[in-house]
């Protein structure tokens, strides 16, 4: 039997939401004059591009609901096309970016008109397949690609900027840029959100065969949600490239980054503005703890001799696909709208024991 | 010229023919009734002048243009739209945004989009509910919403799937007068309907399937006289 029930998403322009986003990004710009410590400077860049990554994914997955296993072919286009140009054809990154982003809407496009054929499990696991064929091929073609030898950064030139001089040395230019594009990102998916494309996208998700009826070209609107995604997962694996300094085949388009860019997504709280952003929240210390439990000891979390960090370094260093894995079945079984439809909940039942309160009279 | 033309079309699914050579047409602004025993092939009729199949024989011809393998939705775009007997809310999205998806077919504008969808809300008796999700409707609003959504996208033909069935006597009652309604304003429309006091009450002309074929078409009187759509739907009288 349906429950009637108001839609959870408030309609139009939410002032506390927009204010509340804005004063998080200023205390995120000024939090590197307070604490410098290029570990805690670390964890901020791999926090934005996980929001990048998630945000670019929540576009086809989440809005229009295509779920794609695939976006390491995304990332990993951006990744190596920003690095070749830089590598190969010395142009600098924020101009060569630009390249990769197009590189990945062309592939897309391709990989869009193919796969999007396909419906529920038979799309994932295509996508799947075709970001293993390219990191296959990337293997192969050594000539162009180098294969699994990868690409090392020499060194990014000197960005002029408005007359400053931006040199990329260290984690803290890293530290703002990815904040900037972090806000960007936010900024361009609530567009998206709030137009026509954001409710096409919906509608196909929810029913496709009635977005058809409703005069919505199926295959059009979901390669166009493809491509910004793409788009925007390309700007990550570019920033990514520069920022790590070395990638290759297995780092740019393993199947692990697609996964991880899934969960992002998926834990924070598909189809939701702020659901990738809790996401990343969760993820990136997550993993970054499990791959390296000694960055707590320099936050000052844990002491050096603290019995965690043995145990992680003894039990789980290599287990971070299987914590993902066990992570994936929790969220699914127990809140399937991730971590932000666990928060929902809780104020609203918060909100009703508050109400029964108020409503039933005191004891006599 | 007819609104829309449907001649002699069929449509085979392997050896099993759902619709064979079935034609019929229809001036602007009338109702036409399609009935039919359970499996008659009216909703495979609905998909193939829709879109949803392409006919594997015969013409449909909708304000003069041929629809053979025109997609849904550049049919809608041409001013025809269907509902579905199996209703299909968008169950995450709110009632409004619901019509406005069907209003966003004629409009980029979020604002018109949404003028347009409370209008329809108005019309349907629905406007108290445009900010409850669609899922957890009750099925008469979920048929109401499901005809909002459809007029949202400005049709000229509106093609109404058992919009009717499942509902109690006074939200049915309140359907017929909407279907009325909307032929006083101008609409074409088909209708698959299974309660026979309605059909005959509303429709112009009628069109009865059977077994995939067009058995007879007339005034709601003719055919209800007709002894061969009284054997369709209680069987042969057994002499003897």
């Amino acid at each position: 039997m349906p429950t009637l029930s108001r839609s959870p998403r408030p309609r139009g322009f939410s002032v506390v939401a927009i204010a509340l986003f804005l004063a998080t990004a200023l205390a995120l710009a000024v939090f590197p004059s307070f604490v410098a410590k290029p570990y805690v400077m670390h964890m901020g860049v791999m926090l934005f591009l996980a929001i990048i990554q998630g945000q670019a994914w929540n576009v086809v997955g989440g809005y229009a609901g295509q779920y794609s296993v695939g976006h390491a072919a995304y990332f990993g286009v951006g990744a190596y096309v920003t690095m070749m140009l830089l590598e190969v054809s010395k142009i600098p990154p924020w101009w060569g970016i630009w390249g990769a982003i197009l590189a990945a809407v062309a592939l897309s496009a391709i990989i869009g008109s193919i796969t999007f054929r396909l419906r529920g499990p038979y799309f994932v696991l295509a996508s799947i397949s075709v970001a293993e064929i390219i990191r296959l091929a990337t293997l192969h073609f050594r000539d162009f690609t180098r294969g699994a030898e990868g690409y090392l950064l020499s060194e990014i030139p000197t960005l002029h900027l408005f007359g400053a001089e931006i040199v990329f040395v260290g984690k803290r230019p890293f530290y703002y840029a990815g904040l900037a594009l972090a806000v960007a990102t936010i900024a361009a998916n609530w567009a998206v959100q709030h137009s026509k494309l954001g409710y096409y996208f919906q509608a196909i998700r929810e029913d496709q065969d009635a977005a058809h009826s409703l005069g919505i070209h199926l295959s059009l609107y979901k390669n166009v949600a493809l491509a910004i995604s793409a788009a925007f997962t390309a700007f990550a694996g570019g920033f990514y490239a520069m920022f790590v300094k070395f990638i290759d085949p297995n780092i740019a388009f393993g199947l692990d980054v697609s996964v991880q860019i899934v969960l992002i997504a998926i834990i924070g709280g598909i189809g939701t503005i702020i659901g990738p952003v809790i996401g990343a929240m969760v993820l990136v210390p997550l993993s970054e703890v499990l791959r390296n439990p000694r960055g707590l000891v320099q936050v000052g979390v844990l002491s050096p001799d603290s019995g965690v960090v043995t145990f992680i370094e003894r039990y789980l260093s290599n287990a971070h696909l299987l914590v993902y894995g066990i992570l994936v079945v929790v969220v699914i079984l127990f809140a399937p709208e991730g971590v932000l439809g666990v928060i929902r909940r809780v104020v609203a039942w918060g909100r009703r024991r508050v109400a029964a309160r108020g409503a039933s009279p005191a004891p006599a | 010229m007819a609104m829309l033309e449907i001649s002699h079309v069929s449509k085979f699914f392997g050896g099993l023919a759902a619709n064979s050579d079935v034609s019929f047409s229809m001036e602007q602004g009338m109702i036409m009734g399609l009935i039919g025993p359970n499996g008659a092939g009216k909703t495979t009729l609905f998909n193939c002048i829709t879109g949803y199949y392409p006919p594997s024989k015969g013409e449909v011809v909708f304000k003069g243009t041929r629809l053979n393998g025109m997609q849904p939705d550049r049919v809608c775009r041409l001013g025809m739209v269907r509902t579905w007997q199996k209703v299909r809310p968008l169950a995450k999205m709110s009632v409004v945004d619901n019509v406005m998806v069907g209003a966003l077919a004629r409009t980029s504008s979020l604002r018109v989009a949404r003028e347009v969808a409370q209008e329809q809300l108005r019309i349907v008796r629905m406007d108290h509910r445009q900010d409850f999700l669609a899922g957890g409707l009750p099925i008469g609003e979920r048929k109401k919403l499901e005809i909002a959504r459809a007029l949202a996208t400005k049709p000229e033909l509106v093609l109404l799937d058992e919009v009717m069935g499942g509902l109690n006597t006074g939200e049915k009652e309140e359907i017929i007068l909407l279907i009325l309604d909307l032929k006083k304003r101008g609409f074409t429309q088909v209708v698959i309907e299974h309660d026979m006091k309605a059909i005959m009450r509303i429709s112009d002309r009628v069109v009865v399937l059977n077994s995939g074929e067009k058995l007879t078409e007339g005034t709601p009187r003719e055919v209800a006289d007709n002894p061969e759509v009284i054997a369709a739907y209680l069987g042969e009288r057994v002499e003897g």
